[in-house]
């Protein structure tokens, strides 16, 4: 169906295998035999190894090495934490939850194993607030399955190793996903970024080493250790290695989760397993990473879908969640409600976040309702500059591409926004009251 | 170049700092000022507001060789880093290199003033922090000039919303720094302010009860780097740059915090504090702040008062003074020099205090004088000069390989702005914070080890703690050999006092008296603080002086102790001998000593007249009164017709502390001047010149002009107070102690800062060949058994029932009204509830009070306010008591 790619799923085996939810259904099909053999027969630093070797590059969306990241955690200082991002909560992105839905096991033996590998006794889920159904329901009854078989609590699996697993909702902010901010937020404080250095490797949840990763992320670790680090390369490209999962919406026939290996073309996801754009439309643009994302048009069709293609191509693949705009769309519609965005989900710890995005949506409100002009136009260009680079965390730098790119591939339609707006453009408050006053004055 | 410092280059010039300063802190060093709205010098760098944005390059590093890549000219290669870094959270580096003011740094500074500014209003013609507004001057610096933003589309919030009391927050002008909430968490530890709602939306709130409950709550006013947050006090009062800032000393207790009287047209229009990192960094706490308002009182006394057919009646100078002379002169006359008397306030100046004794020791002949009354009752000191703190000691550098030792005190109500400098060293710094107390107080949140005691056995736990020190072996040998005698007779009287024993007398848990012991003695630096709660009592001030003999913690810098006195100048007082047994300098008199304040309004006494400068024992109490009233002939100094003015023969109006000058001696002994801000009101009189002018009717000639005269004489005098002629007190502290620009701290003013002079102990003087300290031991009172009832604990708070904070309408709702405070537990056993009554007895004394239920008291405990309006806890623990079992009913 669509995907002729894959033999067999590597994350959405639920796709492939009816009840791999419940336990026994995942127990059937080799679920928790990666968690014994790496008890059983590696030690922590082989785990790490594999998933270095491997190539795994963190899912959330910075693509950074998980076993590097995994390495980067002192052996010296106790206690160890995981947490696993869950927040997911950038526009257009919906693959963790399908995970945790339909496949949380081979997410839960994951956090084992990753918890194994560095020496930590606890890790938390910490899933956005709208996950609530979801983390009291389904996900907590895979926790309580794994720990009633033994594979969560004291002496996994007979070993010497123990863990214990938590859920916890935060209370529905895009900034929770910051891993900084989510650490702020699962210890009770205000969810807003800390500085780093320290960076939570050395000093995370509660001061502590901590490894974070994304629900995707460890979700792959189960199939890399049970069947190898090359294995894992036969999928992917050479630097971008395994599957992914594309979520894929917007103005395409067929929306939603599409595991792909890495590098495949853009223009696959759309037409094959999209079945193409609603009424055989144009495609106007691309946001391949939610909106955050930098915007690019169809001639990156053929762009293949792997953390350095994307960049070359002047975007990124982020959490690759692939949003597409048909010729239909309104361009300038489309970049203020992105704005919007992030002028709601701002922590408002930054000024140049907190204020830049409160000044552009007022400037593309004033675009959208006529009243703008020219200088307004490139009034969002100068906003977008002076936030640039100059803010604490990536939500205020991630306002930043979709504008420009907006401006930079639709600036036909910003300017005949703003025409109308010079059409009834009205004189500087400034001068008129100036001129005014001198009138006044000569009066006398 | 040495191990602990790095070299890095900011805008060309080459600087020198300590490993580890950021940034902003080392361009400071070459004047060179990174505009900063967030930072604060004295927290934690947040990087925020992004102000501080400069370029940062680093020498770059060949991969492979692993050595520093050079140009062709032999130069480091300097790569810098993609994005701007904040100077306020980075760390320097060897060989780093800043652009602060490089044409990009410019222009991003420029951006973020564009930005906080698009919501801000430009009100600064009606803002209280016009002309001394980090905003404002950075704007003019570095921002735009003019808005682009549209006016329509400006954030609207709350233009005056009351934080509580004494604050008034202006939202559309917050641009969300959060020094203020940084502020109350880190420093006040009240965490009374948070950020409400997130992005544009974001706004400061306050959810305790009462609204904004600190005692600190100015102090954010202060570093507020916008018009945002105001005080009652000041708001629209003036415009920063009419006003005249004389550096003055807060009246308010014994910590002595510099401050400045911003005045205007001959009026207090606010106090600001003034920064001595020695005293009290840049805070003030908000008694001091608020409290000036007697300054300026239509309630003062302006003229002389005769009492004439019973009434008292103004007169001239010249007639009471007259009649003072005649009337002093008569009952020596007839009774002796012994039937005059004399009681001073601890609140006088040392100048005041000196010319007291010496009006009574040289030309009256009598040694009955003292000050010790009202809270000054409960507690003497003489320890200080023994083996108070050593000279140099600054509670805001104290942290890790210090312990500091607080018995008997709750400190953020007695002297709050130690309070600060004692959590911050243990929470923000890392010394080890032992607080022993008979009740839970708000530093047991920063104390790694709490000892909570049975009231009355203070003593037993120091005596427990000093045994626990022997025991162990901990003894610092050396030390006590330098310095003490009498050490094996201690060791003999302390094996009494085995850690078991004391932990069943105290109940405290004995591994934590030795844990605690261990822990003190180990320090590299120890301070011991006590307090009125810890009990008058020789016994206990024997142990602790013992305590800091033996492990080493005496006569040096950051070692010794601290009593925390009641008022001002409580420690001038003892130091200038106002008390019967004692001459200036702690010289013992020669004879019999004279009679003591208690002694003296006991009744019965003997005194035929008295002269009261300062003080109102008849408010006090009844018995007190009436002895007053015994007398034949009364003079009373004052700046109010208090309960003792209206008992008077002769009234005399003096000035209040901002009207004159003079000098206070703080609780650690540093003696500190202040000068004259304000004129007094009508004929008063400053009160070294009342005495001056006493002594001349009495046939004196003294020839004092100024204050800064008396000073000179008792630089000469008192051998303790040699250097400390005004000259020396007054002299601007350098540069390097003197910190920073206002947009760092906050404070805008230009007074000079001065850091006082401390005097020596004599621990001190005996390492340098002064003689021996005696290790003493005093048995101390035996503990009562366990009696039926409630403790009651008479307990200072800040906002007492005082006469001047009365005059201070804008803190009138937080003093304390006369209330019981109860732990719900109890509350619910007695079947009362908050604002019931409830009935306290003792011996056939009984009061009634309305009743508080508070989640610090503990069960089986009461406790009230001392110094309140009818004074009814010191009806029942007596005036120098501390505690009583008492019988609590419901009325």
């Amino acid at each position: 169906m669509g995907n002729e790619l894959l033999e067999k799923y590597v994350l959405f085996r639920h796709r492939d295998v009816e009840d791999i939810h419940k336990i026994d259904g995942y127990t059937a099909n080799d679920g928790y035999t990666a968690l014994k053999k790496a008890l059983e027969t590696m030690k922590p630093e082989d785990v790490t190894n594999v998933v270095k070797n491997a190539g795994l590059r963190g899912r959330g969306g910075a693509g950074f090495p998980a076993g590097v990241k995994w390495s980067f955690i002192p052996k010296d200082i106790f206690p160890k934490y995981i947490v696993v991002n869950a927040d997911e909560s950038e526009p257009g992105t919906f693959k963790d939850r399908e995970i945790m839905t339909y496949n949380p096991h081979q997410l839960i033996e994951g956090i084992i194993m990753c918890a194994y590998a560095v020496g930590a006794e606890t890790a938390y889920i910490y899933g956005r607030g709208e996950f609530r159904t979801l983390f009291l329901g389904r996900l907590q009854e895979a926790v309580d399955e794994a720990y009633a078989k033994g594979f969560l609590g004291k002496n996994i699996l007979g070993s010497d190793f123990s863990m214990d697993l938590y859920l916890h909702l935060g209370a529905g902010a895009y900034i929770c996903g910051e891993e900084t901010a989510l650490l702020n937020s699962l210890e009770g404080l205000m969810g807003q970024p800390r500085s780093r250095p320290p960076f939570p490797a050395v000093e995370g949840l509660y001061a502590k080493p901590t490894v974070i990763n994304n629900v995707e992320t460890l979700t792959n670790v189960p199939p890399i250790v049970a069947n190898g680090a090359d294995w894992y390369h036969q999928f992917g490209t050479e630097r971008s290695p395994g599957t992914k999962i594309f979520s894929l919406s917007g103005r395409v026939n067929k929306p939603g989760n599409y595991e792909l290996p890495l590098g495949t073309p853009i223009r696959y996801l759309i037409e094959e397993c999209g079945g193409g754009v609603i009424d055989g439309k144009a495609v106007k643009g691309i946001l391949p990473a939610g909106a955050s994302s930098a915007i690019v048009g169809p001639e990156a069709l053929d762009v293949t879908m792997d953390y350095e293609a994307m960049a070359a191509a002047g975007t990124m693949l982020g959490s690759a969640s692939f949003i597409i705009m048909d010729e239909t769309v309104d361009a300038v519609w489309a970049a203020e409600k992105n704005v919007k965005f992030f002028k709601h989900e701002s922590c408002g710890k930054c000024s140049p976040c907190r204020e830049g995005s409160f000044w552009l949506t007022s400037v593309y409100r004033k675009l959208r309702e006529g009243r703008g002009s020219k200088k307004d136009v490139e009034m969002l260009e100068t906003i977008i500059n002076q936030m640039e680079g100059n803010c604490f965390c990536l939500l205020g730098e991630f306002t930043v591409p979709g504008v420009r790119t907006s401006l930079a591939l639709f600036r036909d339609e910003y300017e005949a926004l703003a025409r109308n707006g010079d059409e009834m453009a009205q004189p500087d408050h400034n001068l008129v009251l100036a001129e005014q006053m001198l009138n006044s004055q000569s009066k006398v | 170049m040495s191990d602990n410092t790095v070299t890095l280059i900011i805008d060309g010039h080459q600087v020198t700092v300590p490993k580890g300063t950021l940034i902003v802190d080392a361009a400071k060093q070459i004047e060179n000022e990174i505009p900063v709205f967030c930072y604060h010098t004295k927290m934690d760098p947040v990087g925020m507001c992004r102000m501080c944005l400069v370029e940062v390059g680093t020498p770059a590093i060949n991969r492979e060789t692993r050595q520093p890549e050079l140009d062709e000219a032999g130069k480091p290669v300097i790569r810098f880093f993609p994005k701007p870094m904040t100077a306020c959270t980075t760390p320097v580096s060897e060989g780093m290199v800043v652009k602060v003011d490089s044409e990009s740094a410019l222009e991003k500074r420029k951006g973020i003033l564009e930005f906080l500014l698009t919501s801000h209003p430009l009100d600064c013609p009606v803002c209280d922090k016009g002309g001394e507004c980090p905003l404002q001057d950075l704007t003019i610096r570095h921002g735009p000039g003019n808005s682009r933003f549209d006016y329509e589309d400006k954030q609207r919030f709350p233009k005056r919303y009351p934080l509580g009391d004494l604050i008034v927050l202006d939202m559309e002008r917050c641009i969300i720094c959060t020094r203020c909430v940084r502020f109350q968490e880190e420093i006040a530890h009240d965490p009374a302010l948070a950020v409400e709602n997130r992005g544009r939306r974001a706004h400061i709130v306050s959810y305790t009860d009462p609204v904004f409950d600190s005692h600190y709550s100015g102090n954010t006013a202060d570093v507020c780097p916008v018009g945002a947050l105001t005080t009652r006090d000041f708001r629209f009062g003036a415009r920063s740059w009419e006003l005249t800032n004389a550096p003055s000393v807060c009246n308010h207790c014994g910590v002595g915090c510099n401050t400045v009287l911003s005045t205007r047209t001959g009026q207090i229009k606010r106090i600001m504090p003034r920064q001595n990192e020695a005293v009290n960094e840049v805070w003030i706490c908000d008694k001091g702040r608020f409290g000036h308002h007697f300054n300026g009182s239509p309630n003062r006394l302006t003229t002389p008062l005769v009492r004439k057919d019973g009434e008292l009646v103004e007169a001239s100078w010249a007639e009471a003074l007259d009649l003072v002379g005649q009337k002093f002169a008569a009952i020596k006359e007839a009774g002796g020099a012994n039937a005059l008397g004399g009681i001073a306030g601890a609140r006088l100046s040392n100048e005041d205090l000196y010319l007291f004794q010496k009006l009574f020791r040289d030309v009256i002949g009598a040694h009955n004088i003292d000050h010790r009354v009202g809270l000054s009752a409960t507690l003497e000191d003489e320890t200080a000069y023994t083996v108070g703190v050593g000279c140099g000691t600054d509670l805001s550098r104290t942290g890790k390989g210090a312990a500091i030792l607080v018995i008997g005190s709750d400190l953020d109500q007695e002297a709050p702005v130690l309070y600060l400098r004692v959590a911050g060293a243990a929470a923000k710094r890392g010394a080890r914070l032992i607080n022993a107390g008979g009740r839970q107080t708000k530093l047991d949140a920063q104390a790694q080890t709490s000892l909570r005691y049975r009231y009355g056995t203070a003593t037993h736990l120091a005596l427990g703690l000093l045994a626990s020190v022997v025991e162990q072996k901990l003894v610092d040998e050396a030390g006590i050999e330098a310095r003490a005698t009498g050490f094996a007779e201690l060791k003999k009287a302390l094996q009494n006092y085995a850690t078991a024993k004391v932990a069943d007398v105290t109940g405290v848990d004995a591994e934590e008296i030795n844990a605690a012991a261990k822990a003190f003695a180990e320090a590299d630096n120890g301070i011991i603080i006590f307090g009125l709660e810890a009990g008058n009592d020789s016994a206990l001030r024997a142990a602790l002086e013992a305590l800091a003999l033996v492990t080493g913690h005496a006569g040096e810098a950051d070692n010794g102790l601290i009593a925390v006195l009641p008022h001002a100048n409580s420690r001038g007082a003892a130091d200038m001998g106002v008390v019967p047994d004692r001459l200036p300098g702690y010289a013992p008199v020669d004879g019999e000593a004279g009679l003591s304040a208690q002694e003296m309004l006991a009744g019965e006494s003997g005194l035929k007249g008295m002269l009261i400068a300062g003080v109102d024992p008849a408010a006090e109490s009844e018995a007190y009164q009436a002895a007053l009233e015994g007398l034949d002939f009364l003079v009373v100094q004052e700046l109010f017709l208090t309960e003792t003015a209206k008992l008077a023969d002769v009234v005399l109006p003096v000035k209040g502390a901002a009207e004159r000058d003079g000098t206070f001696t703080n609780l650690e002994r540093r003696v500190q001047a202040f000068d004259i801000g304000v004129p007094a009101p009508g004929l008063a009189w400053a009160d070294w010149l009342v005495l001056v002018a006493i002594a001349g009717r009495l046939g004196a000639e003294w020839l004092y002009a100024s204050a800064d005269g008396v000073m000179a004489e008792i630089t000469q005098q008192v051998p303790l107070y040699a250097g400390m002629e005004f000259e020396n007190l007054t002299a601007p502290v350098s540069l390097e102690r003197k910190t920073s620009h206002y947009i760092y701290e906050g404070m805008s003013f230009t007074a000079d800062a001065r850091e006082g002079v401390q005097w020596p102990t004599l621990a001190e003087n005996n390492a340098e060949g002064g003689p021996k300290l005696p290790l003493r031991f005093i048995e101390p009172a035996p503990v009562a058994g366990d009696e039926d009832g409630f403790t009651l604990v008479g307990s200072r708070f800040l906002y007492d029932g005082g006469r001047l904070l009365a005059e201070s309408q804008v803190v009138e709702s937080r003093i304390r009204q006369p209330q019981i405070l109860l732990s719900k537990l109890d509350a619910q056993r007695l079947g009362v509830a908050n604002g019931d009554e409830v009935t306290v007895s003792q011996n056939g004394v009984s009061v009634a009070l309305p009743v508080k239920i508070n989640r610090m008291v503990a069960e089986g405990t009461a406790v009230a306010p001392r110094n309140v309006a009818g004074r009814p806890v010191e009806k029942l623990v007596g005036p120098g008591g501390v505690y009583a079992t008492v019988k609590v009913e419901k009325t």
